[in-house]
């Protein structure tokens, strides 16, 4: 007898919820209890997943961001009530990690531009992000965060010219690709400059 | 068919997503608008204390970026709350329902104090879990029906399975208990007053319409 695919994941995706609820209610500790509250986020996105189909893309990417904001505002209360006010330390101090970045990041960067889109955003974003993390951070992040929001407006528009004028495709194409280019590059490079200090 | 919303009102279609109203979930959107422009036009409330011993009290001040982050997601919540109500898709609406979560988390954790920060936490990590059920209720509609509209799932001809109606449910309850938590720092007396009532509202309000959407699918 074959078990369908989709039954099996579900067992297995069951089984794990089980297995995150259990280790939920035996855990006491707040900072633990916020750890296991990402392995329950990621049964949730297996949930989604299994479904199997374009649709499941499309899906995993808001629970995604669901999951992410939630922690992210779930650390920072953590820190605020603990009052954990550490001072970031000077870092890693390597040769490779002053000559490195330009190069690296330059090509990263280019690379992305010519892939554009989604995977161009991310490959590009890691070389930015790269950069930031070797080379130290004294960016405006207003600047940062205000690129990534026209971009995304942008994104936004590309897709009502999908849906109110589609003879306008290839534009809009080319809108959407290069906008969520920007916006991934953008919101990964934040990744770079998380080590504390006073615009963390 | 049990059809507790009535006819739709109004219906705007984005392709296989929709928003939809109808006489129930048009109540429970103006009753949300109503609530929002009362949290945008109203200020907040100043604890007093009285000094132990004696006729003096003191006024506790809130200050204006304090206040204005709480009445941002005050109004944020309320937004949620409006998305959740007119949504027809039931991812989306999953969706509109985390993000009552977080703004509930905001609207409780603006206030800097142990109690209200330890409350905020154990709500946040309750809303978090929740979007387990909530998101897994949505997957397993789709993956058994092939669609997220909810009213081509209220038209019939599809088995939702209970499981799933259970998840959805489930979902909004630990997404809702936010009351819960704002009542257990005592937020309703005055630190987070009157913001702090868009938790409130918004968890009947989401509570009212899942029970709507589990019984129509």
């Amino acid at each position: 007898m074959i078990i369908p695919e989709y039954s099996l994941g579900l067992l297995v995706a069951f089984a794990a919820m089980g297995v995150a609820f259990f280790a939920m209610m035996r855990e006491t500790d707040g900072f633990h209890r916020l750890l296991l509250t990402d392995l329950i986020e990621v049964v949730s996105l297996a949930f989604i997943a299994l479904i199997g189909t374009d649709l499941a893309e499309a899906l995993i990417l808001p629970g995604l961001v669901v999951g992410t904001s939630e922690l992210i505002a779930l650390s920072e209360i953590y820190r605020i009530k603990e009052g954990y006010t550490r001072p970031p330390d000077a870092g890693l101090q390597i040769e490779v990690m002053e000559s490195a970045p330009g190069i690296l990041a330059a090509l990263l960067v280019v690379y992305g531009i010519v892939l554009s889109g989604f995977s161009g955003g991310v490959v590009a974003g890691l070389g930015v992000l790269f950069y930031l993390l070797c080379r130290g951070h004294d960016e405006r992040f207003e600047l940062i965060e205000t690129a990534s929001g026209y971009s995304w407006a942008l994104w936004i528009v590309a897709f009502f010219i999908f849906m109110i004028l589609p003879q306008y495709w290839f534009f809009a194409v080319m809108l959407s690709g290069s906008a969520i280019l920007v916006k991934v590059m953008a919101k990964m490079s934040l990744i770079g400059t998380m080590r504390g200090g006073p615009n963390a | 068919m049990p059809d507790i919303g009535g006819d739709p009102l109004f219906v705007l279609e984005f392709g296989d997503i929709l928003h939809y109203y109808t006489p129930y979930t048009i109540t429970l959107f103006l009753l949300a608008l109503i609530f929002t422009g009362l949290a945008i036009a109203s200020r907040p409330e100043r604890q007093i204390d009285i000094a132990f011993g004696g006729d003096a009290y003191y006024a506790k001040e809130t200050t204006v970026s304090e206040m204005r982050f709480r009445r941002f997601m005050a109004i944020a919540c309320g937004l949620a709350t409006l998305g959740a109500m007119g949504s027809g898709d039931l991812f989306n609406f999953t969706l509109f329902v985390s993000l009552v979560g977080i703004a509930n988390i905001g609207i409780v954790a603006a206030v800097k104090n142990r109690h209200v920060l330890d409350a905020a936490y154990e709500y946040g990590i309750v809303a978090m879990v929740a979007t387990l059920p909530l998101f897994g209720g949505a997957a397993l509609v789709v993956a058994t029906t092939g669609t997220l509209a909810i009213p081509a799932l209220a038209a019939g001809g599809f088995a939702v399975p209970l499981v799933a109606k259970a998840f959805l449910a489930l979902g909004v309850i630990g997404e809702g208990m936010a009351p819960f938590y704002a009542a257990k720092a005592e937020m309703f007396r005055a630190p987070g007053a009157p913001y702090v009532i868009m938790c409130s509202l918004s968890s009947l309000l989401i509570f009212l319409r899942v029970v709507e959407i589990v019984i129509t699918i």
